[in-house]
Parts: C-alpha cells; structure tokens; sequence
C-alpha cells in the first residue's frame, strides 16, 4: 500500500513537470527575430498584409453574426460625450457616433468630414468651413454652423474640466475675454450663414485647422440649458449621446461591450453593416476570443508567436503597421554632467539600442535616428547622424570632454562621479540589463529606478533625474514631437535643452501650413536635433491588427484614427 | 450538548458586564478606527509625489494649473481632508476624475459583480472545505487522506493566472462548451431567466479558479481543526459512553472544531467586496478589481479614498462580528470585567 501511494505521487510529479515544460516552450525568442527580419523594416513604412489563406476556416460563432461586426476596446468609461471624458477609450468609443467637421487620416493629412470643403487666409489666422449639404444629426436635425460655434464656445466655458482637448492653444480671438472676463460670446467665432462658419486666431498654428475642426455637438440637444460657467447639465448627458456619425448609440453593457445601431441620417449614407460591438477585450485573452469567433477585429501582442498562430488560424487578415510614435530616453540637460553635446552623444553611442530593440520587439522594432515617426510626411532619414552603437567613439568622447577613468572604474571630472539616475514605469524594463552593462563598460554608472507613472512624471517635471524613459503620444502633427525642445517653453521643455538654431526651426516649422516648406524645415530641425541631441532616441515600433475575413474594407480601419468613422461606414460583410 | 454551549445568548453573564454594553463599547470603538484610518489613507494617497494629471504630457502647465484649481487639488493636503470628510458625512464621496462619475454611482455599477463570484465562490469553498477536512481528518493517513494533502499544496501553489488561460483554451475555445469571458454573449438581449442563465455560465470558470485558489488553505484549516478536537478528552468520554461514531464526529466533535471558525467567516466579509484582481482580468469580469487597479495607477483619489475606506470599514466590521458571533457561542470565551 505505502509502496503504491508512493508511486502515484511520483506520477503526479512527473505529469507536473512535463506540464511546466510545455509551457515554458511556448515561448522561443531565438527563432523570432531571424524569422521577422527578412520581413519587416519599420521606416518602410507601408503596412504589410498577410491575406487570410483560407476564410472558410471563420468558426460559426462569427459567421452566425451576419449583420453585425464586432471589434476590440480596451477599457472605456462610459461617458460618451466628445471632449467631457477624461479616458482614451471614451473617444474611441465616440467615434463611431459623431462626425468630425475635419477627419484626420493616418499620416495626420486632413480629411473632409462634417466639412466638405475649407480655406484659410494667407496670414494663416482664419479658417472658413463649409459644411456639406443638407448634413444630419441621426435625430434628423440638420447640422449647421451655429452648432460649431455652440462646440468651440463650450470648450471655452471656464468650467470645462477635462484634460483631453486644450482649445486654448488655439488661440481663438476673444475667447480669452470668454473665459475669464465678461464676454458672453466668442468675438473670433463668426457664423456667416448656415453651412459656413470663420474662425479668427491670434497666432498661426498648422494644427488648428484639425483642432478647431473636431467632433461637433447639435446645439439643440446639447446646448438647450447651457449657461456660461453651468456645464453640470451635460452629465446627465454622458450616456445618451447623439451626433452625425455613422452609427447611432445603443447601450453600454458596464464593463462589457458598447452597442451601436446604423444611422439612417448619416451624410456618407446608411452604413451597410446593420449593428456594430466594440467589445471590452483583455490582451491575455484577445487571440482566444477572435480564435472562437466572438470579436472579427482586434489587436495583439507584437510578435512572432502571436503572428504565427493568427497565420495558422486560416480566415484572419493581418495588418502589421507602424506606429506613429517613438521611445526615447530623456537626459537632463540641467545637469551640470549632462550639459555637454558630447556626453550626450556618447551616452547614444554607448548604448546597444539595436540589442534593446531586438529583445523587446523581437524583429518588429526597429531603431529611432529621427525626432518624429516613419508614418508621418516629414520624415526623412537625409542627412541625420546614425548613433550606431560605437563603445570605443563613446569612450573617446568622454576623453575628450576630460572625464577620466577613476580606480573603481567610473569616469570623475572636477570630482563628479559619472553616475546617472535612470527612471522607468516599467519593473521588467529590457533598456535596463543592456545599459547597465553597456554604460559600466564605458565608465558609467547606471542607476535604474522603477516608479509608478505620476511619481516618475512628477519627478520629470521637477528635473530630479538624470535618465529618463518615455514614449510619446500618438504623433499626429510634425511639431507634436519637437515642441518640447524649444528653450523659450521652459515648462514645456522638461528636458532644460538649448539650441537656438533648434529654437529658431520648430518656430518656423509652425508659421506656415504649407507642407512642402514645413517639410524643408523640418528636415533641417531633424538634422540639428540629432547633431546636437537633446535625448537618447530608442526605437520605432510595430503593432499587429487581425480581422475576420469575412469583414470587408477593415484594411482602412483602426479603432481610435481620427478618419476611423469614415472608414466603418465603408465596411460590409461577405455572406 | 452541554459540552458546546448554553443555549441562546445570556442577557448577562456570571461577572455582571451587560452583553448589550459590550456590543455598544465595541461598536462606538469603531469609530475613531475608522477616523484614524481615513486620515492615514488621505495622507498616503496625498503625499505619494504626483497626482491625477501630472502624467498627461499633452497639458501645458497653464491649463495643468487651471485644472488642479477646479478640483481643489493645489489646496493644502489638511484642508482638502477636511473638505472630503466633510462631503463624505454628507453622503457625498466625490466624483471619479477618471471614470466622471459620482464614485457611489460607479462601485455600484461594478460591485456586485464582484460580489456575485466572490459570494458562489466563498459558498463553494467552505462547502468543498468542511466536506473534504472534515472527511480526511476522521481518515487520517489514508490514502484519501494523503491525496487531500497532496491537492491542498496544489491548491496553494498553482498560479490563477496559468490555470486561467490553460482552463480557457481548453473549455473555451478546444472544446467550445464555455465561454472565453465576460459576463454576457456578445450583443445578446436576453431577459429574465436565460439572462440569469447566461451569467451563470460566464460564472462557471472564475468561480472554478477562485474556488480551487482558496480551498487548499481552507482544508488544512478545517482538517487541523477537526483532528485537534477528535484528540480531546470529551471526544474519549462520548466514546466511552457508547455513541454512535457518527454522533460523536458530527454531533460533537465537528460543532467544537467549528468554533473558530467563525472568526474566519467574518473575515471573508472584505473578501466578498474586494474584488478579484487577476481573476477579474483573465476572465473579463466587469468587477471592482480592476476599478480599484485603475483607480491606483491614475491616482484617482475620490475612488481610491472611497474604496479603501469602504474595505476597512468592513474589516473592521468583520472583527466585530467575529467578536460578538464568537462570544455569543463559545461559553469558554465570556467578557470578563476587568478587576
């Protein structure tokens, strides 16, 4: 009896380890990355398509929805007003139910919307909008000028709390003496008839034309009880919203999924997919879900194994598109030790960033030289230093600049120790093995802190760090990433760098909308920002997007792009 | 029976100390508790650098002032206490900055969704527990007995996460019987009860893995109890004087080993309302876990505030329960006035 106890138990230990085993073999990094080089190049900017092999592989569970297309949000919170939420999601959320005046599309190119047609006067201070014909809200009220005026006016109010939009910068005429003084309208917004509205600023800014031609609100529905300085009303508004999209809102099941029905009244035409889910998907489950056909479109985890098994599933096609942001580590320029052009430079040259990219991206990465992303129009390589990673340059450097190897190994000048701080959010952070190693090499000591992200932030604003890693936002606008560089924003500029050829070029990049000269100016700030660099620029990144192949046209759809709307009224589904 | 406790609760015991008084004395010590605790909270959350809108980097520092003026958020720490403690005696625990809603309207919405898998699951446990300790504990050494223990070490060290995922691909999507998460189909409109159906078969798994974590302890819990009081000498003497095995086990034995056990069921009371964080997230239940999370990272203090306190009060509260519950049925234990 004790004999046999003992060897079941044995058996069951054994069924344990062969069990850990197998899930340990799930992941093979090796294999990866050979595998996804020939692949994928980033800066080349396309998005590649791998067509679905065989589409009738699509599990019943999908092709039972035959008039509704289900696709992936991650964490909405329910108010579904534009411009009152204060969570990304929220917007994504909005989208499919209010129209734009401008749609921006994915290389931040406007796009008509609401406005068929826009002109802005030659000292770039007045933009006119001309909204299209006989324009609805899905309640059969047409949309007209005064409802712009109602939704810029409400951005103004001085009790408009949210953080997502800032209507301030763009500098509408008057609307300063609406926010703080007496006025009891905006003098810069003018309704000239019904489909027209002009728009006055005091200062030229390329970006206005897509900031002041955002989401529109029907001032009936909105704007009946509005009251300057009263914005309480609008709450109990939050969950019934009401706009000239595509869709109109259905329901929100709490924590579960946001229902939409088509919109008869939309513009672009009744769209042809009758119901529309975005459906609360979790990333550890999202392959599992789309396997068993309860989502037809979502994103994933960006690497081989994910790519393979979306392959394998037969009736999913995959979009793999580049981001349109970077990573990149700030260095504080404040720093007396951190002062120097060299010492950055060497601290660029010093790091293995292509090792750092291989091992988070594992062959969908790829690394940053330009301050702004491949999918935007000014992005060019020509004429920008490459820091390839170099140790003997980066040692030569910090030679130079007289930082000598003490008996301990790290670098003393003036006896300061070359020891940098390096804050992160991330506790499993890959940029913290390889430049701990790298730095130690070239007589650096390299400190990394983990923090949450509003300490680490905080601590960012206050310049108490030495290194410092962050991604930016979704870049939309050439001067979204530049900005920060300019020494005459102090608050802006969290980083203390100065440059006055950097200064004078982001000014420039700004006082004009025509593309063409931005994009000279810009090449010439890329080329002296990374001659003079102002931070470590780390790497650009790929995502991977799937969807059942049984949706047609989502190759032009991503859940949260501005011109995302126009593209999910164009979908249908293949019977 | 005489030797588990007098029946009913005596209005006073031998000593004199009214049972009521106690029960009042330590209901009102409740509350500098919780006065205390709100404080210590308020001042973590407060002084942790950084706050709701310092890591939105698309705010210019103008508008980044404007906004902490709107919520009160560059008042001193002291001040802004009193302002919530205020408001909170009101009734009124603030709005979520990150959710802009009335934070009683949220955990309302979220809790009791937690509170449903956290209750079937808690029913589950101390079902399978007492059934399977109870039962081991009077087979001690068998082999039912060794293979109790062996799946109790089990219980404790697997983690949610991997049986989550593994039990997901193989009910939800090998053999398509589950659903993957959730709490609903994807657009269904059911009412009644095939809606009360559907949830319950979204419930199945969480309810699985919350119900395998917890049980390993628990057993141990009720099989070390169970074979303290089968070595007692009351257990001898009711042996002795010829009852029936199952009397004495169920009858006498089991009601003793029980007793603490209470205290431990009026701390699960938490429990039921805490949400289950991981659990909640493989499984995609719209539960607080995740609230409370988010709440957290964003440094949402209205939700966080309400939260926490709300726990601590049932903490708390669950110790007073356990008091009153346990010396209202063990004889041994009795308020004695202090000389």
């Amino acid at each position: 009896m004790r004999k046999k106890q003992f060897s079941f138990i044995s058996l069951l230990l054994v069924a344990v380890l062969i069990l850990s085993a197998c899930a340990s073999g799930g992941a093979k990094p090796g294999t990866a990355s050979s595998k996804a080089e020939q692949a994928t190049k980033v800066a080349d900017t396309k998005d590649q398509y791998i067509k679905a092999t065989d589409p009738g592989k699509s599990p019943e569970t999908a092709n039972n929805r035959t008039d509704t297309f289900v696709a992936n949000i991650s964490e909405p919170g329910g108010v579904f007003v534009p411009y009152f939420y204060d969570n990304g999601w929220d917007e994504n959320a909005i989208q499919p139910i209010f129209a734009r005046l401008v749609a921006i599309d994915e290389k931040g190119n406007p796009v008509p919307d609401l406005a068929e047609k826009w002109e802005v006067s030659p000292d770039n201070l007045t933009y006119t909008y001309h909204l299209r014909k006989n324009v609805k809200f899905s309640d059969g009220s047409p949309v007209t000028a005064d409802d712009v005026a109602f939704t810029l006016t409400l951005l103004d109010d001085p009790q408009y709390t949210s953080s997502v939009i800032d209507i301030s910068t763009a500098e509408i005429k008057g609307a300063d003496d609406y926010k703080k003084g007496n006025a009891t309208s905006i003098s810069g917004i003018k309704v000239i008839d019904a489909g027209t509205i002009q728009i006055t600023t005091e200062k030229a800014n390329p970006l206005n034309l897509t900031l002041l031609g955002g989401y529109i609100l029907s001032k009936e529905y909105y704007g009946k009880d509005y009251k300057k300085g009263q914005l309480d009303y609008l709450k109990a508004l939050y969950s019934k919203p009401m706009g000239a999209g595509p869709y109109k809102f259905d329901q929100y099941v709490n924590g579960q999924e946001i229902r939409y029905t088509a919109n008869e009244n939309y513009y672009g035409g009744k769209p042809k997919i009758e119901h529309l889910i975005f459906k609360i998907t979790a990333k550890t489950t999202a392959l599992q879900t789309f396997q068993a056909g309860e989502t037809d479109l979502d994103s994933f985890t960006t690497d081989q194994d994910t790519l393979d098994q979306l392959q394998a599933l037969g009736f999913a096609n995959i979009k793999i598109r580049t981001v349109p942001d970077y990573g990149y580590i700030y260095v504080n320029n404040k720093k007396s030790y951190l002062k120097d052009t060299t010492v950055r430079q060497a601290l660029t040259y010093g790091l293995d960033r292509q090792k750092i990219i291989d091992v988070k991206y594992k062959g969908y990465g790829e690394v940053a030289n330009v301050f702004t992303a491949p999918t935007l129009w000014s992005y060019t390589e020509d004429g920008v230093t490459k820091y390839n990673f170099d140790p003997d340059k980066a040692k030569q450097l910090l030679d130079t600049e007289g930082w000598k190897v003490g008996s301990d190994g790290i670098r003393t000048k003036d006896g300061q120790r070359l020891k940098l701080s390096y804050l992160t959010t991330k506790p499993d952070d890959q940029i913290i093995p390889i430049a701990k190693e790298n730095y130690k090499d070239i007589g650096i000591e390299f400190v990394p802190e983990v923090l949450d992200a509003n300490t680490m932030f905080s601590r960012l604003t206050k310049g108490d760090y030495d290194l410092l890693s962050v991604r930016t936002n979704g870049l939309i606008d050439p001067n979204d990433s530049v900005a920060e560089f300019a020494s005459d924003k102090p608050d802006l500029n969290v980083s203390g760098y100065s440059n006055p050829k950097v200064d004078a070029l982001i000014k420039e990049g700004i006082s004009t909308v025509d593309e063409a000269k931005r994009k000279e100016t810009y090449k010439k700030l890329y080329q002296e920002l990374s001659n003079d660099p102002p931070v470590i620029l780390i790497d650009y990144r790929k995502s991977i997007a799937a969807w059942n192949a049984r949706i047609e046209g989502a190759e032009n759809y991503a859940t949260g792009n501005y011109d995302s709307a126009i593209a999910l009224s164009k979908l249908s589904i293949k019977q | 029976m005489r030797f588990i406790r007098d029946s009913g609760m005596p209005a006073e015991n031998k000593r004199g100390v009214p049972v009521k008084k106690y029960v009042l004395k330590r209901f009102l010590q409740m509350i500098p508790i919780l006065l205390g605790i709100s404080l210590l909270i308020f001042f973590l959350f407060a002084m942790m650098p950084g706050d709701y809108f310092s890591s939105n980097r698309k705010l210019t520092p103008e508008r980044l002032n404007e906004l902490r003026a709107l919520y009160g958020l560059n008042k001193p720490v002291i001040e802004r206490y009193f302002i919530w403690l205020k408001n909170a005696f009101h009734g009124d625990f603030g709005f979520s900055l990150q959710h802009m809603l009335p934070v009683t309207t949220l955990i309302n919405r979220y809790i009791w969704n937690s509170f449903i898998i956290s209750f079937v699951a808690l029913f589950f446990t101390w079902a399978l527990a007492l059934v399977i300790g109870v039962y081991s504990a009077t087979k001690q050494y068998s082999f039912f007995d060794k293979l109790v223990t062996l799946g109790v070490f089990a219980s404790l060290s697997v983690p949610s996460f991997f049986i989550g995922l593994m039990m997901i691909k193989f009910f939800g999507v090998d053999l398509h019987i589950l659903p993957i998460g959730g709490m609903l189909d994807t657009g269904s409109n059911s009412v009644g009860f095939a809606y009360l159906l559907e949830v319950l078969r979204h419930m199945i798994m969480p309810v699985a893995i919350l119900t395998i974590l917890s049980v390993g302890s628990l057993t141990r819990y009720f099989r070390t109890g169970m074979l303290d009081v089968l070595r007692m000498d009351f257990i001898r003497t009711a042996r002795a004087k010829g009852l029936k095995e199952r009397t004495v086990i169920f009858r006498h034995a089991l009601r003793n080993a029980l007793l603490p056990a209470i205290t431990l069921l009026a701390f699960e009371l938490p429990g039921l309302f805490s949400g289950a964080i991981i659990t909640e997230q493989i499984f995609g239940w719209p539960g607080i876990g995740k609230i409370q999370l988010d709440a957290l990272n964003a440094r949402d203090y209205p939700v966080l505030m309400t939260l926490t306190m709300f726990l601590s009060f049932l903490t708390i509260f669950g110790n007073f329960l356990a008091d009153v519950m346990y010396a209202a049925a063990d004889p041994r234990i009795r308020i004695a006035k202090k000389e």
